[in-house]
């Protein structure tokens, strides 16, 4: 179907109401980048915006916005350091009038707390770029080792978010090296993809975040190298991933 | 107290492209911002959907954070992030209220109505009040039959066939008068669509 044979059909798909051929044709119009139905779908959205809203006006719990924040690690974080900073000036305060000497041991109990907020900051900031590619519905799964010894788990590739990697059987990388993930195209060398150690557990899970090129991508890879890293691998991949097509 | 989340709409509409950069590059300040301006209006939407408040602002929080996650797919400076804030509230709740009532998923899949692309290029100012008063203005305009198809459709998520089932009217009629309340409103508003 061409594009003015669609155009009465886009208001109904931006409203989730178009039916078959035209529903399958515009979205086939879309994905091939065609100009003339992309402007056609966006002014349709447009509308179906303005009618979302012309919803009755209501106000959400005073709760929701600290709950929305907190869920990306930000506000907890925020908010935690705020609370944490006057709890140590007071507690500092008190323990100079009334507690000399004791002053250190609050620091270093306020300093704590803030190392493991920050810590646990990290572990959220992390956990949400792993549920964006692992959520994507482009994101391709590729499984790694299949024999009992080596390395096994999966490889996670986000068009638009990323690569995630979680593996087990990799144990903790011996002083002064680290394991190093590789981008490897199809074409090319492999493009370094950030170090990182795994558990003492055998467990790792390492996020490159930023877009990648599905289609140009052959595999992705872990070598060990030096801490510092390298830019090309320099020892013989213990992961090999081949992208699942 | 009405105009509140419009008027607040209208606010951050001004500056909706150093928003949406401050969010992709991962500004905390900047979630916190989307939502003083675009969180009434979120929650009014979702809560029409499924008229339960708790339930409500859970998923409120699922879009703001599914927007957090797919900003990077946003085009900064190239219209205003709240149409597509709303695309993405009305698809979670509709997801919802399918789930919640055994309903299968819309054979149209919402989600490809919510890629940060489509919302690409609109007008900054898109949600300002006046466009709101406007389209509601419009909707009033609309035959009862008229407008409760098209709340069945937007706020509902109900097919041409489920809306004609639940009107217990002929699919046919259904239809009639879905494309002429669209219609109608497109004149309203002095919006065609692009040629």
């Amino acid at each position: 179907m061409n594009c003015t044979e669609l155009r009465d059909h886009y208001d109904l798909y931006a409203l989730g109401l178009a039916e078959e051929p035209e529903r399958s044709e515009i979205r086939e119009h879309l994905n091939r980048g065609c100009d003339v139905c992309a402007a056609g779908v966006r002014n349709s959205v447009e509308l179906a915006a303005l009618l979302g809203a012309t919803a009755p006006p209501a106000a959400p719990s005073p709760r929701l916005r600290r709950r929305i924040l907190a869920s990306t690690g930000y506000e907890q974080r925020h908010f935690g350091w705020l609370v944490l900073a006057a709890a140590a000036t007071i507690l500092a305060g008190f323990a100079a009038v009334y507690f000399s000497g004791r002053e250190n041991q609050y620091a270093q109990e306020a300093a704590a707390l803030r190392e493991q907020l920050r810590r646990q900051t990290i572990d959220l900031t992390r956990l949400n770029e792993a549920f964006a590619i692992l959520s994507g519905p482009e994101t391709t799964v590729t499984t790694f080792g299949a024999g009992p010894a080596p390395p096994k788990g999966k490889v996670f590739v986000s068009a638009r978010q990323g690569v995630l990697l979680i593996a087990s059987n990799l144990p903790p990388a011996p002083a002064g090296k680290l394991y190093e993930m590789w981008v490897i195209p199809k074409k090319g060398s492999p493009a370094p993809a950030g170090l990182f150690q795994s558990q003492a557990d055998g467990t790792a899970m390492h996020i490159q975040p930023g877009a990648v090129d599905v289609a140009e991508t052959g595999a992705v890879a872990v070598t060990l190298e030096n801490e510092a890293g390298a830019p090309q691998p320099t020892s013989t991949p213990l992961i090999v991933a081949p992208l699942a097509r | 107290m009405t105009l509140l989340p419009f008027l607040l709409a209208l606010r951050v509409a001004e500056g909706d492209g150093d928003l949406v950069l401050r969010l992709q590059r991962r500004d905390p300040q900047a979630l916190a911002d989307l939502y003083d301006h675009y969180g009434r209006l979120v929650f009014s939407l979702i809560l029409r959907v499924v008229r339960d408040a708790g339930i409500a602002e859970d998923l409120v929080q699922e879009t703001f954070l599914r927007v957090w996650n797919r900003v990077q797919g946003f085009e900064a400076g190239k219209g205003s992030i709240g149409p597509w804030l709303l695309a993405v509230a009305r698809n979670r709740a509709i997801d919802y209220l399918r789930s919640a009532g055994g309903r299968e998923r819309n054979a149209m899949d919402l989600e490809e109505t919510t890629h940060p692309a489509l919302t690409s290029d609109m007008e900054q100012d898109l949600l300002n009040s006046d466009r709101i008063r406007r389209v509601k203005a419009a909707m009033d305009k609309l035959s009862p039959n008229q407008r409760q198809a098209i709340e069945l459709a937007y706020f509902e998520g109900l097919s041409q066939s489920e809306m004609a089932e639940r009107m217990g009217q002929p699919l046919g009629t259904v239809k009639t008068w879905v494309r002429t309340a669209l219609r109608s409103l497109r004149e309203d508003l002095g919006t065609a669509v692009p040629a």
